[in-house]
């Protein structure tokens, strides 16, 4: 329903309506020039004539003791009640909005001045006389001018879009409540919280959507609500893929009293994509199942799925920085790109190198040492597993740095060394302090 | 599938890693760089690879882009993504490193694999159900030297690889050189650099 309040007032006394929470447009309808300014109200969802009551109520208290408000299901209706119709509150019933703008002289719309002459011609008083002819006698007869005219006089009024926003779609939700017994056993609430997300998750498959985030909402006996925003990497309107997240919440969350109700609600919905790829592309048929598995993975570990992003830092475990493959990059980001680089033909392969391995800490090692020039080299180590000889040792490679940042200084001098066995591994002697110990960063392998 | 390394796929029964089996390789020798080539080899072939770095080993400097890296944090997140990858169907090559699975798990990437058709390649001691196993060991090294005489740099090391399979025993020897970083030495006055010179000695 829509509401027009039409007060024969001054604009500023509008102006300076309290209406906080009334959604209203202070610009008058483009086809219609009512003497008075015109509000209008959007009323979908409410009780019309209690809305239209109540705005004359607070105009009122401000003042403008004279306003009208008409209420229709059409524009045209709406304001031709407002304006014309009794003072308070004048409601259309739905379904009659044409008969009612019948009843009206065409003198209440605005009518085009070439336009006046013609219909006098013709003898068209009134609205329902110009509702009642076809709309190509209108052309013929009147011109293209006349067609909005008629339009109105039908109570065709297809402003009602402009005027208002469309209403806001209602996002899937589902919520169970219990009165007689409460709920700590993790167990019991994923037992509700799948049956809940059946609901859900059938509503968005039915509406061709995938929920990004859903809301879990926890009402506690303690009258207390918890809420839980749970997030998906990928569109999904798949139970089982929300039931996973949904344990993987609960594994982790902590509640300060039982629960006495659950409520979920989606939040954020988006079209579930389907990438338009070539049916010649190698891999096309297991795109879906790869992209599946991956935000499997992300959401069961995070990030797991990394690239590095390398830096010129001198110390070679500082160079690295490991940076999220694919969450909030989507396809577009590299390793989204490698996913679908499907293509016949790639780049050649490279011939195999021998690469190093870094240890995730430095391995503490005994090394015996000789002296070489001016510098010791190792010519025998002890790890975990034994003492290897070693047969070869290149350096040292000198590195320090950071002696202005207390413990972060470091300086090192590395050795490269082939064992008896046919290790290539990374040797460094920390020369930081008094204590010069020997340490196994990695091996090349 | 083959490796992309054609000294080793002449020896390798069908000409590379089995589709649908596990292959397992023996820790260190070169396996490494050996299944990095062949996961670039199959992504050069347009189709998919996976590196699972269980023991978050991998230098990210030496890191080349093209097959998806995961790195999780456990035994049993490395495992499971083995799992979940094999399954999908969408990799040719999953190679897991850092992780030694056991019989039971084993069982399981085992029907993975043989579920999602790909690849499958280990690097682990336990051999348990490997329709290949290989064993690489580094045989000789090539250095270049500095004036003094001593070993400078460790330019290319020479690999034997041993492969067998049911009915299979073969070894071959091929060579392949080793990559450096680039290295940021000494760059205060106080400390020598790799000759051994202080700062106000190279000035001199």
């Amino acid at each position: 329903m829509l509401l027009s309040a039409a007060p024969r007032v001054c604009v500023g006394g509008l102006v300076g309506w309290r209406a906080s929470g009334l959604e209203r447009k202070p610009s008058s309808p483009p086809a219609l020039q009512p003497t008075s300014p015109v509000v209008w109200v959007d009323s979908r969802g409410l009780n019309a004539r209690v809305l239209a009551t109540a705005l004359l109520d607070l105009m009122r208290d401000d003042g403008i003791s004279d306003a009208c408000a008409g209420v229709a299901s059409t524009p045209v209706a709406a304001q031709l009640a407002a304006t014309n119709g009794a003072p308070g509150v004048t409601v259309v019933e739905p379904g009659t909005d044409r008969a009612y703008v019948a009843l009206f002289p065409l003198t209440a719309l605005d009518v085009p001045p070439r336009v006046q002459p013609l219909l006098f011609g013709i003898g068209v008083k009134t609205c329902g006389e110009l509702a009642a002819l076809t709309r190509e006698s209108v052309e013929v007869r009147l011109g293209a001018d006349a067609v909005p005219l008629w339009k109105l006089a039908r109570a065709d009024d297809g402003r009602a879009s402009t005027l208002f926003a469309p209403m806001p779609r209602e996002l899937p939700h589902a919520t169970l409540d219990w009165m007689d017994y409460e709920v700590s056993d993790p167990a019991r609430l994923l037992f509700v919280i799948n049956a809940l997300l059946e609901n859900v998750c059938d509503a968005l498959a039915a509406a061709g959507e995938g929920a990004r985030e859903i809301a879990f909402e926890f009402s506690l006996v303690n009258r207390s609500t918890h809420v839980e925003y749970v997030r998906s990497t990928r569109p999904s309107a798949s139970r089982q893929a929300w039931m996973r997240l949904a344990r993987s919440v609960l594994e982790r969350l902590a509640l300060p009293a039982a629960v006495a109700g659950v409520a979920l609600r989606v939040t954020r919905v988006t079209d579930r994509e389907e990438r338009q790829t070539d049916l010649f592309d190698r891999g096309l048929s297991t795109v879906k199942a790869t992209e599946d598995v991956i935000a499997r993975l992300i959401d069961d570990q995070k990030n797991v799925v990394v690239l590095p992003r390398n830096s010129m830092h001198p110390l070679l475990e500082e160079r690295t920085m490991w940076t999220a493959g694919l969450e909030g990059q989507g396809a577009s980001g590299p390793a989204g790109k490698q996913l679908h680089s499907l293509r016949p033909a790639g780049p050649p392969a490279r011939r195999p190198s021998l690469t190093l391995q870094l240890s995730s800490l430095p391995q503490e090692v005994v090394v015996m040492t000789v002296v070489r020039r001016d510098h010791f080299v190792p010519v025998k180590f002890r790890d975990r597993t034994g003492w290897h000889e070693i047969v070869n040792a290149a350096g040292p490679d000198r590195v320090s740095g950071a002696k202005w940042d207390g413990e972060r200084a470091y300086a090192r001098e590395y050795f490269r060394c082939v064992t008896r066995d046919g290790s290539v591994v990374w040797l460094f002697r920390s020369v930081l302090g008094r204590q010069h110990n020997w340490y196994l960063h990695g091996w090349w392998d | 599938m083959p490796t992309g390394v054609a000294e080793l796929d002449r020896v390798l029964p069908g000409g590379g890693f089995p589709l649908g089996r596990i292959s397992v390789c023996e820790p260190r020798g070169g396996t490494t760089s050996m299944l990095r080539a062949a996961c670039q080899n199959v992504v050069a072939g347009g189709h998919r690879a996976a590196w699972i770095d269980g023991a978050r080993t991998i230098c990210g400097a030496f890191w080349d882009d093209g097959p998806l890296l995961v790195r999780p944090d456990s035994h049993t997140h490395a495992v499971r993504a083995a799992d979940e990858l094999l399954r999908s169907g969408g990799f040719q090559l999953v190679v897991l490193t850092g992780v030694h699975a056991t019989d039971p798990e084993t069982m399981r990437l085992m029907r993975a694999v043989h579920d999602g058709g790909g690849a499958f390649a280990t690097i682990t001691q336990n051999t348990t159900m490997a329709a290949l196993r290989l064993a690489a060991q580094i045989d000789g090294c090539e250095w270049s030297f500095d004036p003094f005489g001593e070993p400078a740099e460790l330019e290319a090391v020479h690999v034997r690889v041993h492969a067998r399979a049911l009915g299979w025993d073969k070894h071959t020897t091929f060579t392949i050189p080793v990559r450096t970083h680039e290295l940021r030495l000494s760059l205060e006055s106080g400390l020598a650099d790799r000759r051994g010179l202080l700062a106000s000695q190279r000035r001199r």
